[in-house]
């Protein structure tokens, strides 16, 4: 048989998905347990959610150490026979605080849930903050953080929050040396106190789970005293001066790393859609604008992408990459000639197929496990989002058309609202061309 | 539990078939027996510089990526010093883009010089933004020629130099992919919502016509047992000194390879291992330790690492690591711990199997060494491993006159 290569095989376009259900129960204390069941791998993930990120803080850092903190000492045992505990029974514990809220995650074959659950039990309610881990973990983050200086990508990124929201904003600051130095243990205890320490929180599990982990489950954190609300405070958004662009010169940067971009909004937000296709169609995916620009024909860079950030109570929209050192400038240049572009002329109707076809089959795709599943769900179960949102999905990137691209192009990315951070150098320096050559032609 | 079927094409391509119903998408992942490891010492980053032609433009598509992102695929690649892995996962029903994309690329590239011009830009800004543009990101362009003298492993697979990089021409372009992108060099495993017989059908359409070539037959020098200490200083622009500590060790697929896997765990896998907690919470020398394996299919290393607290001197340190090595040398070691690692070792295990894609690739990875059997035994062979297995290992493999250090220090 000789068949035509030329030709692409007939396809067809993803309309819907397949979602395992989220189960939803109410605990003994009244907190409520979700549960996605998925009995492929006998494993599962048990995460405790509570309202303690960033925003949540009256001290910075306080988060990250009280929630880091619970897994080194309890009154009944050291941060040492915690972490002999949770290897024992090949247990992983994760211990997280991001902008809006913290979690203890723990991975464990389901096997080993009885004997996980009670220590998740004692970190939760006999955390003891003990001094040597205190000053344990203060150094290994100031030492983790010197490093993260050092890298270009980490700096640009703190320095456009900063910008965006304002360095005093929990959606705007990064951990600081000066600040992580004089940190107090009251201050972390205080913070654990308030919002972490008998304070409502939900649980989400997913994987191997039957109405047996159910029942565990509910022995042990079903019974945690929970008392009173988190108090949500309230934050302002200070944005620091206009959109001046921020240089940040190193001189030993062979690369620069380039963050361009502005606050934008929340998943609830009415263009939150059309917002999403348009980033796709600019920098969301391999196929993208600036991808076949920048790297594809220029070959400027490894990697350019944009992104949507979202969080519970605000966002923004953002394009990274970096770029050799010489070729900053340039790279500039067409990131704004191409979000012209995209201001000025429709897209076709075949590059808008493309792309939504592509987003419809990364979404497909990244509800391939468990987790992922219980990570798409939490956007409804804890941002606030209708019930609908992941089966109502692709309809949505589906209706956006052209013309609301350019409309969103023209509204969100309006040449003056969009913030230019360059970490690095735009012009190569003389005594930098000697080194970089000797680098190459050693 | 990975379950298979397994058939061969009269062209020699390989072909493995993992059925999963439970998921809407399909995985198709297409393994080529070659890594920087079978590259000419003079023309090194070859492999990996190839991968990135791969989606250049094949004989008939001129655009690899487009049609597969219209019909909802993603798509990847990554080289190692052992092998060169593309994969694909898309919506099931949209399978045959698939092979219709790998059978074409599989019969010719484009060999477009535009191509290559830019692809060798984009490499080289990859080998600045991972390698020299990172702090310690040169560690391993340092570490491999002192840990291997004869073994290609001595060059990382990203190339020695960006030179390398740069000479490429579109003729050793050409003859790299006629000697090993051969259907009789390949193992393609489909895995997801798929039937055996779909498979059957796609291959016999696709990948059949596409002839098969001169077998290639591997005959790399293998490195000989290292019989003295060996030391290497460097110093960069960093903020904190480092120790790296790299040790011979058996290859992925040897007999030994689990026991000294789950000894370099009791080591530093986590932070109840050993030198974590002898060596960053008893006394503080380290703010960051850890050990871990390569897994190469050669003979690899098993590395320690960790960066230092103010104060503290590289010779210190390392004399402190030595002393904890020196201990699982002369001592049995305790069955509890054993347990332990064995118990993560079990764990990690089942959490690699749920994402459809790594169950994919650990097949094609077992298939390529020879059996594909070998991914189902993992866990058999992790269990059966004795203390003494372990003491045994530490004996033969934490030898000071089989390791090779590096003093990265802060300038």
């Amino acid at each position: 048989m000789i068949i035509d290569r030329t030709q692409s095989p007939a396809y067809q376009a993803i309309q819907e998905i397949r979602l395992p259900t989220v189960q939803t129960q109410t605990l003994d204390n009244g907190m409520l347990l979700h549960s996605v069941a998925v009995q492929q791998q006998p494993i599962l993930r048990l995460e405790c959610i509570f309202d303690a990120g960033t925003w949540y803080e009256t001290t910075s850092n306080t988060a990250f150490f009280a929630v880091k903190m619970l897994g080194e000492g309890t009154q009944g045992r050291t941060a040492s026979q915690i972490s002999e505990y949770i290897d024992r029974y090949g247990a992983f514990l994760e211990l997280s605080s991001g902008p809006d809220r913290a979690s203890l995650v723990v991975y464990c074959l389901t096997k080993f849930l009885p004997n996980v659950l009670p220590l998740i039990r004692e970190l939760l309610t006999e955390p003891v903050f003990p001094e040597k881990e205190l000053e344990d973990l203060r150094n290994i983050t100031l030492q983790n953080l010197r490093v993260n200086y050092e890298k270009n990508a980490y700096l640009a990124g703190v320095l456009f929050r900063e910008k965006l929201f304002g360095s005093d904003h929990p959606y705007g600051r990064s951990q600081r040396p000066e600040l992580i130095e004089k940190l107090t243990r009251d201050e972390i205890l205080g913070f654990y106190e308030r919002v972490i320490q008998n304070r409502p929180f939900q649980v989400l599990v997913a994987g191997q789970v039957t109405e047996n982990e159910s029942i565990l489950i509910n022995r042990e954190l079903g019974q945690l005293p929970v008392q009173g609300d988190t108090a949500v405070p309230a934050h302002t958004i200070r944005q620091e001066g206009d959109q001046q662009p921020v240089l940040f010169e190193k001189t030993a940067s062979i690369q620069s790393s380039i963050r361009f971009g502005r606050r934008l909004f929340t998943r609830q937000h009415p263009d939150f859609f059309p917002m999403l296709v348009t980033n796709e169609v600019l920098g969301g995916y391999f196929g993208s604008r600036l991808m076949k620009n920048i790297r594809e024909e220029k070959g400027f860079t490894y990697g350019i992408s944009s992104n949507v950030v979202s969080f519970r109570r605000d966002g923004y929209f953002l394009i990274g990459t970096d770029v050799n050192r010489e070729n900053t400038e340039q790279t500039l240049d067409e990131i704004r000639k191409e979000i012209r572009l995209l201001q000025t002329e429709l897209v076709t109707s075949e590059e808008l197929e493309t792309v939504k076809n592509f987003m419809a089959g990364e979404f497909v795709g990244s509800l391939n496990t468990p987790f992922e599943i219980a990570d798409r769900y939490k956007v409804i179960l804890l941002d606030g989002l209708p019930a609908d949102f992941l089966t109502t999905y692709i309809a949505n990137l589906r209706m956006v058309t052209p013309e609301q691209i350019l409309e969103a192009a023209r509204q969100y990315l309006i040449d003056d609202s969009l913030q230019e951070v360059v970490v690095g150098g735009k012009v190569m320096l003389p005594d930098e061309i000697n080194k970089v050559t000797k680098l190459f032609h050693k | 539990m990975i379950h298979y079927e397994h058939f061969v094409l009269d062209n020699g391509l390989r072909v493995y078939v993992h059925e999963d119903e439970s998921t809407p998408i399909a995985a198709v992942n297409i393994l080529y027996n070659v890594g920087s490891r079978d590259e000419d010492p003079n023309r090194t980053g070859f492999a990996h510089l190839f991968e990135h032609l791969m989606f250049g433009g094949s004989r008939h598509i001129p655009s690899y990526d487009e049609p597969l992102q219209k019909v909802g695929g993603e798509n990847n690649a990554f080289t190692s010093p052992d092998i060169t892995n593309y994969y694909i996962t898309l919506p099931s029903a949209n399978l045959e883009t698939a092979f219709w994309l790998e059978s074409d690329r599989m019969l010719s590239l484009s060999f477009d010089p535009q191509v290559l011009d830019v692809q060798q830009k984009v490499v080289i800004e990859e080998f600045k933004q991972r390698y020299l543009n990172q702090p310690y990101g040169d560690v391993w362009l340092k570490m491999r020629p002192l840990a291997y003298q004869e073994h290609p492993y001595r060059w990382a697979t990203i190339g020695k130099d960006i030179s390398h990089i740069e000479n490429a021409t579109l003729d050793d372009v050409k003859s790299f992919f006629f000697k090993y992108y051969l259907p009789n060099n390949a193992v393609l495993v489909v895995a997801g919502n798929v039937t055996v017989e779909q498979v059957k059908q796609l291959c016999q359409k696709w990948f059949a016509p596409i002839p098969s070539g001169e077998p290639y037959v591997r005959q790399l020098p293998q490195e000989p047992v290292q019989t003295e200490a060996r030391k290497l200083e460097t110093s960069a622009n960093v903020p904190l000194n480092a120790l790296y500590k790299a040790y011979h060790m058996p290859g992925r697929f040897d007999p030994d390879f689990q026991a000294t896997d789950l000894l370099s765990d009791m080591l530093g896998r986590s932070k109840s291992s050993r030198l974590y907690q002898q060596l960053l919470r008893q006394n503080p020398l380290f703010n960051n330790i850890s050990a871990y394996i390569t897994s190469s299919a050669d003979p690899g290393l098993l590395v320690i690492q960790g960066t230092l607290n103010e104060g503290v001197t590289l010779e210190e340190a390392d004399a402190a690591v030595e002393a904890v090595v020196q201990d699982l040398i002369d001592n049995p070691v305790a069955d509890d711990e054993l347990a332990k690692v064995k118990n993560q070792a079990e764990a990690t295990l089942a959490f690699s199997e749920v994402e459809l894609l790594n169950r994919a690739m650990n097949l094609a990875f077992a298939a390529n060494a020879g059996d594909p059997e070998l991914v189902n035994q993992e866990a058999d062979r992790i269990q059966s491993v004795t203390p003494a297995d372990v003491q045994r290992m530490a004996q033969q493999v934490l030898r000071k006159d089989n390791c090779s250090t590096l003093y990265y220090r802060a300038a």
